[in-house]
């Protein structure tokens, strides 16, 4: 659905995308993950022919960006990372506005329909310059999904939501995924999105892509884990340790260990079977997760992380 | 249902449901009213015929138009770029031709709204006379390029710099120079200066068509060269906007 080559894009003499690989497959939900002007938003513009690009190739459902432009948009729902509205309009005649650009004329219990999954259909004939933000970005999801399109692009969709909210627009996201083989593509900060949402990630930074591939393949291939900080009622029996599970550290009477996790057990578990031998646990606390141990390693962050966590 | 025409009814129904397109209305109405007072108090005096009555009026009209557009055309990307509006519109699937011929609409549909305002106050000060229905006429023949012109012109600038402010002051900066026919009267029109900016300056064209037609009841055919001024005017105008518009700021 989208094949990017090696990119380069300048905006006003500055290189700002130096070399830029991305693959999305058909049925992906791909994590384009980055820190704040890595290139995410500017990829997202040269894909969907907003941005003049020098060098290297865009193939976007098929088509080239720069000569099947609207073409290709037809196909793509797009949020933006600003949720700009109109705030004279209500939100049902801003959607029925917004798909006549696309050249569909929705009935009102299609829209009806669509802003209830959104959690605003009670507040479908309200004008929209009375919305919370957080309101705003679930108008914004439902106008990235009201045309049914094959390829769905966010940037930062649940910026600004609450615990439900995002719970919410993940659901709605997984839901659509599992529709049919469109692809997402999910430009975000929030590893826990990611986590959630994807199955294949890609980590640009300063303009170039770090890493890409398989969420399951690259945390495998990192083989960390996930990482605690256990505090013990007595110090524990390391020489007796369950399968997948290293000691990492101790300091200050709390232990810090690094373990594989079966997604089908999870981790009470492991906690119970580090209980039969012997760790007598008190305390338990996450650390970083492997993503965001993956995300650190190839952003050049790992350096600044170490620090915080000391 | 085509995508220009779904841009342009948003651009007018902006206009006429904002606060703000109904102030301005509200505004140009009571400015209306005060000149037309003061226009025909000025009849009644014998201080100035009908003919100049109207042709003043019209001038004015012109004027208010120009500014109108080159208002809401400054505000027409770089608004909407201030207001997080413009890139959900660029991610659909609009050509930036279509985009701007919808924006474009848009500014027609408000001169045309001014226009209808106006109209009857144009009436009220020019009804006694022969030169109303010329007066209207030319006003939409000429008047129409040259605010549809500032129109382009403001949303060029709009499109190209991404601020309102910028495009604002630089179009109705233009607009001041080019109306200063209006205001300095035909004294310095008269000089070297005058008489080179009255044959580029698709504002004087205008004007000096309404004073051919309205005044000295001069036909159609002695406004040829005026009429290519304002077409060439809004072609350049629109080539400008067509430019920017291809690749707005974001």
């Amino acid at each position: 659905m989208i094949d990017i080559e090696n990119l380069r894009l300048s905006i006003e003499g500055k290189e700002i995308l130096k070399s830029i690989d991305l693959h999305l497959r058909p049925g992906d939900t791909y994590g384009l993950l980055g820190p704040n002007g890595a290139g995410k938003s500017t990829t997202i513009f040269a894909l969907l022919g907003l941005r003049a690009y020098e060098s290297g190739s865009i193939r976007v459902l098929g088509g080239n960006p720069m000569e099947e432009a609207v073409a290709i948009r037809r196909s793509v729902g797009v949020m933006p990372e600003k949720a700009g509205f109109y705030d004279w309009m209500t939100a049902l005649d801003y959607l029925k506005w917004y798909a006549r650009l696309y050249g569909s004329e929705p009935v009102n219990r299609d829209l009806d329909m669509m802003l209830e999954k959104v959690g605003l259909g009670t507040e479908a004939r309200r004008p929209i310059g009375a919305y919370s933000r957080g309101m705003k970005q679930r108008l914004a999801v439902a106008r990235a999904l009201i045309t049914h399109p094959k390829l769905l692009i966010l940037d930062e969709p649940t910026n600004g939501l609450d615990p439900k909210g995002r719970r919410e627009i993940h659901n709605l996201l997984v839901e659509f995924a599992a529709e049919g083989k469109a692809g997402v593509l999910l430009c975000t900060h929030l590893l826990d999105d990611v986590d959630r949402l994807c199955n294949r990630i890609g980590i640009i930074d300063n303009g170039r892509t770090r890493l890409e591939g398989s969420l399951g393949d690259l945390l495998a291939e990192q083989g960390g884990g996930q990482r605690y900080r256990l505090r013990l009622e007595t110090d524990p029996d390391t020489t007796n340790l369950p399968a997948g599970v290293a000691i990492a550290g101790h300091e200050g009477g709390w232990w810090r260990v690094q373990a594989q996790v079966k997604p089908s057990e999870g981790p009470p578990a492991l906690w119970g079977e580090l209980w039969r031998r012997g760790w007598k646990i008190m305390e338990i606390r996450s650390e970083a997760s492997s993503l965001e141990e993956l995300y650190m390693s190839h952003t050049g962050q790992d350096k600044h992380y170490t620090q915080e966590a000391a | 249902m085509n995508t220009t025409w779904t841009i342009a009814r948003k651009e007018s129904a902006q206009m006429l449901r904002s606060q703000r397109g109904l102030l301005w209305l509200l505004t140009f109405s009571g400015l209306l009213s005060a000149f037309s007072l003061l226009l025909v108090s000025n009849t009644e005096l014998s201080l100035l015929d009908n003919a100049q009555v109207v042709y003043m009026m019209a001038g004015t009209v012109l004027a208010a138009g120009a500014l109108l557009v080159a208002i809401l055309g400054s505000d027409a990307y770089a608004g909407e770029k201030e207001r997080g509006t413009l890139v959900p519109l660029l991610c659909a699937p609009i050509a930036a031709n279509a985009l701007l011929a919808g924006k474009a609409v848009g500014l027609l549909a408000a001169w045309g709204v001014m226009f209808a305002v106006a109209t009857p106050y144009l009436w009220a000060v020019g009804a006694s006379g022969q030169n109303l229905g010329a007066a209207l006429f030319y006003l939409a023949l000429f008047g129409t390029p040259v605010v549809l012109g500032f129109g382009y012109l403001a949303m060029a600038l709009s499109a190209r710099t991404g601020s309102v402010m910028t495009s604002l002051l630089s179009t109705v900066t233009l607009l001041m120079l080019a109306a200063s026919p209006l205001v300095i009267g035909p004294g310095l029109r008269g000089t070297a200066v005058g008489r080179i900016l009255d044959v580029i300056n698709p504002f004087a064209g205008a004007l000096n068509t309404f004073d051919s037609v309205i005044i000295d009841s001069d036909p159609f055919s002695a406004q040829t060269g005026r009429l290519v001024l304002v077409g060439v005017w809004l072609v350049l105008c629109l080539f400008a906007a067509r430019r920017s518009a291809s690749r707005p700021d974001f």
